[in-house]
């Protein structure tokens, strides 16, 4: 195997380099609970997760009291995720997060938001 | 006394049989410079609104501007009297002249190492291009301030001009505990650089002992990113090595001395106080015996 065949394998296998980052959230309405993208699918992502987290952080502070109330506004399960729809994890812990974990039944028979707040 | 009469005489003449076209021409020429001023405002305000980036929008306005000015006085030149066929004329002459002279000097005028809107460093002014004259050279700096520097003065000092190429590399050091793993730290900082989705895959990010210091090993990270992201994505990459390296438990290295205190009162002259210049004097075996702290 060439070096540059081995580069490549290097490069696909290793460490899977995401092309951008969104905050994915359900959000409360009138009519239920709806799940959103920021920014969505049709604008350009963040560049940077350290700025998607702390976008999402913020996106938290402010709706933690709609959140515990229910009222419509209120943002649930924010997390961040990749260009894949992937959640990606926190870069301060290593681990995946989630502001405002709320289980969901999204209709396909799963739920979502089963992990613990930051 | 007459001469003077008789010229008042000719000017009062010439005032009846031209004094009409004569004013005709002054009104068209000056509504006609204030209105051409007016379009160019509005477009250069239209241009910038519809393509807020592009840097010639100054030389396509310019550009304009000159066309309408010379249609101006074209139009007072015929409003006076002058055939229209003369004046194109002279109008096609001027501008050939002005593009021979533009063409035959261009090799011999200085050209300057940046476009507007680049950032660069010029002496000690490090700042963006906001626009450049014949003159000078409008900079603004990161902290707001405006300046203008003589072209001389530029032309004669070492400018850095930081988009001349579009990437450009960013160094992680750090200096990790000679007691830490080393090849753990190396994988680990080469990790962060490489799932960042800002550094480029070629030129690969790459890690480098870079020195065994005094107290702690020297590790150097470098990776290439787009100029426009060097700040951030560089402030970024420090925060999430300092956040990695502590939850992978490896410890960086700060500046330390070991101080060693003898004890030993009959080889420190019997004052108890420890020896002046430490472990200086004091061969291995003995300094074996000594309390380090």
């Amino acid at each position: 195997m060439k070096i540059v065949d081995g580069l490549k394998l290097i490069e696909n296998g290793w460490i899977r380099k995401p092309k951008g980052f969104r905050v994915r959230f359900h959000k409360q309405t009138e009519a239920g609970v709806e799940a959103g993208l920021s920014p969505p699918p049709e604008a350009a992502p963040l560049n940077s997760d350290v700025t998607a987290w702390r976008y999402a952080w913020k996106l938290w502070q402010a709706t933690s009291a709609a959140a515990k109330t229910g009222e419509p506004g209120a943002l649930y399960n924010i997390t961040v995720v990749d260009d894949q729809d992937i959640p990606f994890r926190f870069y301060g812990s290593g681990e995946f997060e989630t502001y405002n974990p709320k289980h969901i039944h999204d209709g396909s028979g799963t739920t979502t938001g089963d992990s613990d707040e930051a | 006394m007459e001469s003077g009469l008789s010229r008042l005489q000719k000017l009062g003449e010439t005032m009846t049989m031209h004094g009409t076209q004569m004013v005709l021409a002054l009104l068209v020429l000056i509504v006609g410079l204030l209105l051409a001023k007016w379009i160019d405002k509005g477009l250069r305000k239209g241009l910038r609104r519809m393509v807020p980036t592009s840097t010639l929008i100054p030389v396509f306005c310019n550009t304009v501007y000159i066309i309408l000015a010379a249609i101006v006085v074209s139009a007072a030149a015929i409003e006076f009297g002058a055939k229209p066929i003369n004046i194109l004329r002279l109008l096609t002459i001027i501008s050939l002249v002005s593009v021979g002279l533009i063409i035959f000097f261009r090799p011999f005028m200085p050209t300057m190492p940046f476009k507007v809107k680049d950032t660069v460093k010029a002496g000690n002014l490090l700042g963006k291009v906001e626009a450049m004259t014949f003159l000078n050279t409008r900079m603004r700096t990161f902290d707001g301030k405006t300046f203008f520097v003589p072209n001389r003065q530029i032309l004669n000092d070492i400018v850095i001009n930081y988009q001349y190429s579009g990437t450009r590399r960013i160094k992680v050091d750090v200096s990790i505990r000679y007691d830490q793993d080393l090849l753990k730290a190396k994988r680990v900082l080469e990790a962060i650089m490489t799932e960042e989705a800002r550094v480029k895959t070629k030129p690969g990010p790459m890690v480098y002992v870079l020195n065994l210091a005094s107290s702690a090993v020297d590790l150097g990270g470098r990776c290439w990113v787009d100029n426009k992201d060097y700040w951030v994505a560089r402030c970024d990459l420090l925060e999430k090595t300092k956040l990695r390296f502590d939850s992978e438990g490896i410890q960086f290295a700060f500046p330390q001395l070991d101080l060693h205190i003898n004890h030993d009162r009959s080889r420190a002259g019997g004052s108890g106080r420890p020896t002046p210049g430490g472990l200086m004097g004091v061969s291995a075996r003995e300094a074996s015996d000594e309390e380090n702290i």
